[in-house]
């Protein structure tokens, strides 16, 4: 008995110890972080002493990594423009929750626990955000969602926002210019149905082609691992389509596409915000023209805040940026502005700012904050013209 | 302090559940993956059919889910496990993780698990819940651990062919293996939605899987703790990572698959190889040099049929192993089984023991017929036996491997175990004694705590006939007891096989080593190929023409000739008479026989 309640005392003790070492010495800033977080003037002339402490948790490793990645160039781009501007000065911590909700769900708790910051930004997923925003809502921690796009997320409480577009949003719109332009009358409709974010995508094309009328002669569904599309494309192409509507991540979009192209399909095909890539005309060359994208964020804008992000991204990371970036982007560039519009970045005056954010300029157009705490910026219909996105008149 | 790294410690403590469902069947040296399947279907029929925490309360919601989803687990376990236990190894996992993938799929597909995006489920489930199930789950394991049950599973793990002849039955054991992984993965599947708030059929895929295997052997499978280490020092490696300031990105998945590596690489038995394993030593009064082996089986009086063969024959893809094989034994006998290599002699006693089936004839031991009687029921009607290839279970101790023998003659403890019934106690010191008794018997009562492999060959045979004697049998067969012994050795297990019989056993042992066999052995078999060639008393097998003929066609040769001249009295002058018969092997004292190199026609012509 002696030697098993040692070693049973062992374990526990490891356990502790593991546990002690593993949370580093981040408690106990809270309060005094709070009281130097307001500051004086307002709008551009705001100052406050302390930097606002920010984090951001992002999927930098693990199944979501390339959108994560996107996220952080365009947040980081955003930190050090503002950082340049003065003023208010941010420190940004950015965290990869490892596409794991068990990771998503520890780094909020140690967001809103030991190293309490003023505003999360992220998860990247939407299932993270339904598994980890309720924790910053309990703890009253302002979140802003800058790629959620699955309904419900800021139904978790009113300390939940998000700057990207819903699928609910966009789609339409794209259905309804779509089928202006090409009076579609019969389409299929392609989706992968093992991805949160592409299954919603797909109710919202089902939705917006039940109410514009359109038939959908046939629904097929994917992995989102799958690469070869070849037999699903003969299937559809044997239906005689106006068009193919497609709700697809990116990795999947891009072979279906040229694959599409080799077996003869030539109709328009119609890609949800998973489209909005510049990936895919990088790598499906050709085969992508003629795709429409329903989008939150128009990349061919000429707004003067998108084609500065646009050269500021290609000047930093010389690539072209995605939706991604451009919602991160534009999502540390809204916090700011709620932070200088109430010259307090404690956790309720920002609530309360990002709520009242009305008609602010950014790279996704002009951007207010609705009643629900969800985005409200115009969507985007483009389509691939001569390798580049354009707007679908 | 503890609270603020309670969402932390609450994934150690769920994470250290999953590893148990994966250390439940490694245990008995299974390779599952389908726990995260089942896992999943717990945690979708549990969110489901559970009540709402609303209506009834937080803590009866969760333990109805909790009822619903154990047994959902251990229910889809049991439809898996009947059709897959016969697999073995990477088989097993094969099959197992197309059972997950299977079941992704399908929830994927299913409206009542709302697909893709999850059901939302909400949160319940607290710190001192999660690990209050992690410390139920580990008592469990901590109390089969020596148990017989427990043992048995060890023993399989093993060697399953061992277990099964010291009458384990290996199908059932590794089947509730199965089940019990099953239970405490649905136990993980709920306490894990009730925990994270939404539930996605693909948060239960592969990499769940691997995850906690990967989790249950970095702690170690040969000891109880060893997920819930496994599942602290996994569960860390972000946070400490984090604490340290290790930049977010790829380096810290690279660096974590290097901490594993080199844990794997340093510590192959698992983190809680760290942690000494306990040797109980069995207490025994005196030092008795032959002590009671303590057994209550009755065996049957002297003189009675123990195994009666008529027409056995074992045919493998057109060879004739054995052929047409007439056997008696009675009870008190010690018979010798001898032949050359390949003779049959070890088929034989396969079939005898009910390894084998026989291909043709028919034979019964102790009143059970043999072929269609599973090996552990042969070795219930009280045959044990020892194999050619020591098959011990090499990384039990000594004792254990004893314990294990006695499986049939010991009474199951586990279930009284977990409520600490006093008989329980009582049942395992009998059971300890017994083996400690046997052990005593061989001689290897210093070494009850050594590890089999770390044996000497002798005290393995030696220890292999301890095992075998803990089963209580009437009738004992050993297999080349004597391979790889020296004189000495041979001779203390010529004494030793000789008291067994005084004590009432039946003895039938296959040995080259002629010499001893026929000083052992108050009957003698010879085989060859496949065929009975004689049968007699020592004295008339040595005399016996056509068994020195076949023996001279054999590499054996020597060993025969020197051996059966040497007993049957024509020992050679001049030879100081120092020689032992045992070691009496070399052919230039063979005396009167040819030398055993001058084979062929010839040399048979002359003899």
């Amino acid at each position: 008995m002696r030697t098993k309640s040692t070693t049973v005392a062992m374990a526990t003790a490891t356990v502790l110890a593991l546990a002690a070492c593993g949370s580093g010495d981040g408690g106990g800033g809270g309060q005094a972080a709070a009281e130097g977080l307001t500051g004086e003037g307002t709008g551009a002339d705001c100052t406050i002493d302390q930097p606002v402490p920010l984090a951001a948790v992002l999927s930098l490793t693990g199944a979501a990594a390339s959108y994560g990645r996107s996220q952080q160039q365009g947040l980081e781009l955003a930190l050090a423009e503002l950082n340049e501007q003065g003023g208010v000065t941010y420190d940004l911590t950015i965290e990869d929750d490892e596409t794991d909700p068990r990771q998503s769900i520890t780094l909020f708790d140690q967001f809103t626990g030991q190293d309490p910051v003023s505003l999360i930004i992220g998860p990247t997923l939407s299932n993270a955000a339904v598994q980890a925003d309720p924790i910053a809502q309990d703890a009253g921690v302002p979140v802003l969602g800058i790629s959620n796009t699955a309904e419900g997320v800021t139904e978790i409480g009113d300390f939940i926002f998000r700057n990207s577009l819903t699928e609910q949003a966009v789609i339409p719109q794209t259905i309804a210019a779509a089928k202006e332009e090409y009076g579609l009358q019969r389409v299929v409709v392609m989706y992968s149905n093992d991805d949160a974010f592409t299954e919603s995508g797909y109710e919202a094309f089902a939705a917006a082609l039940k109410d514009e009328g359109i038939e959908v002669a046939e629904t097929l569904t994917f992995s989102k691992s799958d690469t070869d599309f070849r037999a699903l494309l003969t299937q559809a192409q044997a239906a005689n389509p106006d068009a193919v509507v497609v709700s697809a991540l990116i990795e999947a979009a891009i072979p279906l596409v040229t694959q599409a192209r080799q077996v003869g399909i030539d109709v328009p095909i119609i890609g949800g915000n998973g489209f909005n890539n510049p990936q895919l005309m990088a790598e499906a060359g050709e085969a992508a023209e003629g795709v429409v994208v329903g989008a939150a964020w128009n990349s061919a804008s000429d707004n003067p805040e998108n084609q500065e992000f646009l050269q500021a991204f290609e000047a930093e990371y010389g690539s072209q940026p995605d939706q991604f970036a451009a919602q991160a982007y534009a999502g540390l560039k809204l916090v700011d502005q709620a932070v200088r519009a109430g010259c307090s970045a404690a956790a309720e005056d920002l609530q309360q700012a990002l709520g009242d954010l009305q008609g602010v300029p950014t790279v996704l157009g002009e951007f207010s904050i609705d009643e629900n705490r969800n985005a409200d910026h115009p969507a985007t219909v483009q389509i691939v013209q001569d390798g580049r996105f354009a707007v679908l008149q | 302090m503890l609270l603020q790294y309670s969402t932390t410690l609450t994934f150690v403590a769920l994470a250290a559940i999953f590893a148990y469902s994966f250390y439940a069947v490694l245990v008995a040296g299974q390779l599952s993956l389908g726990q995260a399947g089942f896992a999943s279907l717990a945690a979708f029929s549990a969110v489901s059919l559970a009540p709402d925490p609303d209506a009834v309360g937080d803590v009866p919601a969760l333990l109805s889910a909790v009822v619903v989803g154990m047994a959902v687990g251990a229910l889809a376990a049991l439809v898996l496990g009947l059709p897959t236990m016969h697999l073995r190894g990477v088989f097993l996992a094969i099959a197992t993780l197309g059972f997950g993938e299977a079941v992704r799929v399908i929830l994927l597909n299913q409206e009542w698990t709302g697909g893709a995006q999850g059901l939302p489920v909400p949160r319940v489930v607290t710190l001192g819940m999660a690990w209050t199930a992690a410390v139920l789950v580990a008592y469990w394991f901590w109390r089969m651990g020596s148990s017989r049950y427990g043992r048995a599973l060890e023993a399989i793990r093993e060697d399953e062919l061992a277990a099964r002849a010291m009458g384990i039955d290996v199908g059932r054991h590794r089947l509730s293996a199965f089940v019990t992984a099953g239970a405490v993965a649905g136990l993980y599947g709920v306490l894990l939605a009730y925990y994270i708030r939404l539930i996605v059929p693909g948060d239960f895929g592969f990499t769940a899987a691997v995850e906690g295997l990967v989790t249950a052997v970095l702690g170690g499978s040969t000891m109880f703790l060893g997920p819930l280490l496994g599942s602290g020092f996994q569960t860390m490696i972000p946070e400490v990572q984090r604490a340290v300031g290790i930049e977010a990105g790829w380096i810290r998945p690279f660096l974590s698959g290097l901490l594993l590596l080199v844990v794997i690489l340093f510590l192959p038995g698992g983190l809680a190889s760290l942690i000494p394993r306990r040797n109980r030593l069995p207490a025994l009064g005196g030092d008795d040099r032959r002590p009671d082996l303590g057994g209550v089986r009755q065996h049957p009086p002297a003189g009675e049929t123990v195994v009666s063969a008529t027409g056995l024959s074992k045919e493998y893809g057109g060879v004739h192993a054995v052929q047409d094989v007439d056997l008696e034994i009675r009870s008190g006998e010690v018979v010798g089984l001898i032949g050359p290599n390949g003779a049959g002699k070890t088929t034989l006693v396969n079939m005898l023991t009910g390894l084998v089936p026989p291909s043709a004839g028919r034979a019964t031991v102790l009143g059970v017929p043999i072929g269609t009687t599973p090996v552990h029921r042969v070795t219930a009607a009280g045959v044990s036996r020892t194999f050619q290839h020591s098959k011990l279970f090499a990384r039990l101790s000594a004792l254990e491997n004893v314990l294990v023998g006695g499986h049939l003659a010991n009474r199951p403890t586990f279930l009284r175990r977990l409520v600490w019934l006093p008989s329980a106690r009582r049942d395992e010191r009998a059971a300890l004694e017994r083996a400690a008794r046997c052990l005593h018997r061989v001689g290897l009562a210093e070494k009850a705590g050594t590890r089999a492999s770390a044996l000497s060959y002798g005290d393995q045979r030696r220890l292999e006939i301890a095992r075998a004697l803990a089963a209580d049998p009437t009738l004992l067969v050993l297999d080349e007891p004597a391979a790889g012994m020296n004189h000495v050795e041979a001779e203390a297990l010529s004494a030793l096989i000789r008291s067994l019989a005084a004590d009432g056993l039946t003895i039938l042992f296959i040995e080259h080593n002629v010499g001893m066999v026929l000083r052992t052995c108050s009957r003698i078999v010879v085989l060859d190929f496949g065929e009975v060639l004689a049968t007699g008393t020592p004295e008339e097998i040595a005399a016996n023409p056509a068994v020195i003929d076949a023996y001279l066609g054999a590499e054996e040769a020597d060993d025969v000739h020197g051996g059966a001249a040497a007993a049957a009295g024509s020992r050679p002058a001049g030879d100081g008479g120092t020689a032992d018969p045992v070691t009496e092997t070399r052919p230039s004292r063979a005396g009167t026989l040819d030398p055993p190199d001058a084979t062929g026609p010839t040399a048979r012509d002359v003899t």
